[in-house]
């Protein structure tokens, strides 16, 4: 099933590529927009689903984060054999999956970082989240999930319904978060706030105000602590979590491409197309 | 039992926390075992039961620190020190835990909880 759920979006001949990750208990699915964005502008995208995802709600439980950072460096290294420049992007814990990766390999060409979640502290997060590490610590995270609720991380509420009735089949993302997820994340999250100065490369961080999962804490964080010398931050005032499916996604996609054009040496302007 | 029931006044209360989140803790966790695992879809209700258990395991902790600092204040430490390891062993079953092995983790807290149980109504 996972197989079918990955993309690749290729060109003939492509010298640049677009690698995404997908969010936690998300799948390919959520980034098929924006990778069919980056694909029109001249782009191969491709996205795989992580380990643990697209498989059944029990395979999730059973993975570790070095996992999910082994497999995505593995399609990260494929890709830099074939392509002159890999940028990276992802949503959610995909984008910290991102900035991991970089850590380790300065030579990404950039980094999209798409509501980074480096804290679980967004308005939707229950009022009982204080207790957290009770359950986070003990094994009592291998019985808890927290149910997807509304609104889904989507402010639009046309797409809220489409996204629901989806996730309720568990076909293309799960319809909860098992706590032995987001300990792993959260053990992924505590790597990279550790590791967070080895960035180097060029960081376009796109995160929503409204937020429903995480707040602008995590991607303040990472703009305050990478070292790279190019660092852009924008904020999103119209759209929850989900920000490439979301109601301000147009834009979002048109950020990502303009920040990629400037860093690809590959980059022919439509009008130069035309002059040759 | 009842000469039990008749004294509860006269026993610490730090004690009587632990004696009651423990024997709740551990059908808790028989429940988990016995039910919970083998029906993985039932997430709303394994949900509550796992904010439950939470807290239970929550005042399972305030009541071991809770009886800790009554030992010290009462001169018999010991009790109190003994008590301290029951409050560090299920984040040491937690650490090295699998979801592979679970059943057989929680057999290990089930146990665990079983012996801070009898140590707790020894000191009754």
């Amino acid at each position: 099933m996972t197989e079918e759920l990955n993309f690749q979006l290729k060109h003939d001949k492509c010298k640049r590529a677009v690698l995404l990750f997908h969010g936690m208990t998300g799948s390919p699915f959520e980034m098929k927009k924006i990778g069919r964005a980056f694909y029109n502008a001249g782009f191969d995208a491709y996205c795989y689903c992580l380990p643990g995802h697209g498989t059944s709600p029990v395979s999730i439980k059973e993975v570790k984060w070095e996992d999910w950072y082994n497999d995505s460096e593995k399609h990260y290294l494929e890709l830099r054999e074939k392509y002159e420049e890999v940028f990276l992007g992802g949503l959610c814990m995909g984008a910290v999956l991102a900035l991991c990766i970089s850590m380790e390999h300065p030579e990404v060409k950039g980094i999209l970082g798409l509501s980074t979640t480096l804290y679980l502290d967004g308005w939707t997060i229950p009022w009982y989240n204080f207790m957290m590490p009770v359950a986070l610590h003990t094994i009592l995270r291998y019985y808890y999930s927290f149910p997807e609720r509304e609104p889904y991380g989507l402010k639009n509420e046309v797409l809220r319904k489409k996204i629901a009735a989806l996730q309720k089949k568990n076909t293309v993302a799960l319809d909860n978060y098992p706590m032995s997820c987001i300990y792993e994340l959260l053990k992924m999250s505590r790597h990279a706030r550790r590791n967070m100065s080895k960035v180097h490369s060029p960081v376009l961080l796109i995160h929503s105000t409204q937020d429903d999962l995480t707040s602008s804490k995590s991607a303040d964080f990472v703009y305050k602590h990478i070292s790279s010398e190019i660092k852009e931050y924008i904020k999103l005032e119209n759209s929850y979590h989900l920000i490439v499916m979301d109601n301000e996604r147009e834009f979002v996609f048109e950020k990502c491409i303009e920040f990629m054009n400037r860093f690809s040496d590959f980059y022919m302007p439509k009008d130069a197309e035309v002059a040759v | 039992m009842i000469e039990f029931l008749k004294n509860l006044s006269s026993y610490p209360v730090p004690l009587l926390l632990i004696i009651v989140t423990n024997i709740l803790l551990i059908a808790g966790f028989c429940i988990g075992k016995a039910v919970l695992l083998k029906n993985e879809n039932a997430i709303k209700f394994f949900a509550v039961f796992s904010v439950l258990m939470t807290f239970l395991f929550a005042a399972y902790f305030i009541g071991i620190i809770w009886f800790f600092v009554y030992s010290i204040a009462a001169g018999s430490s010991f009790y109190g020190i003994m008590f301290l390891i029951f409050l560090f062993l299920p984040f040491v079953i937690g650490y090295f835990s699998t979801y592979k092995k679970i059943q057989l983790y929680s057999d290990i807290q089930i146990l665990t909880l079983l012996i801070s149980l009898i140590a707790a109504l020894s000191l009754i």
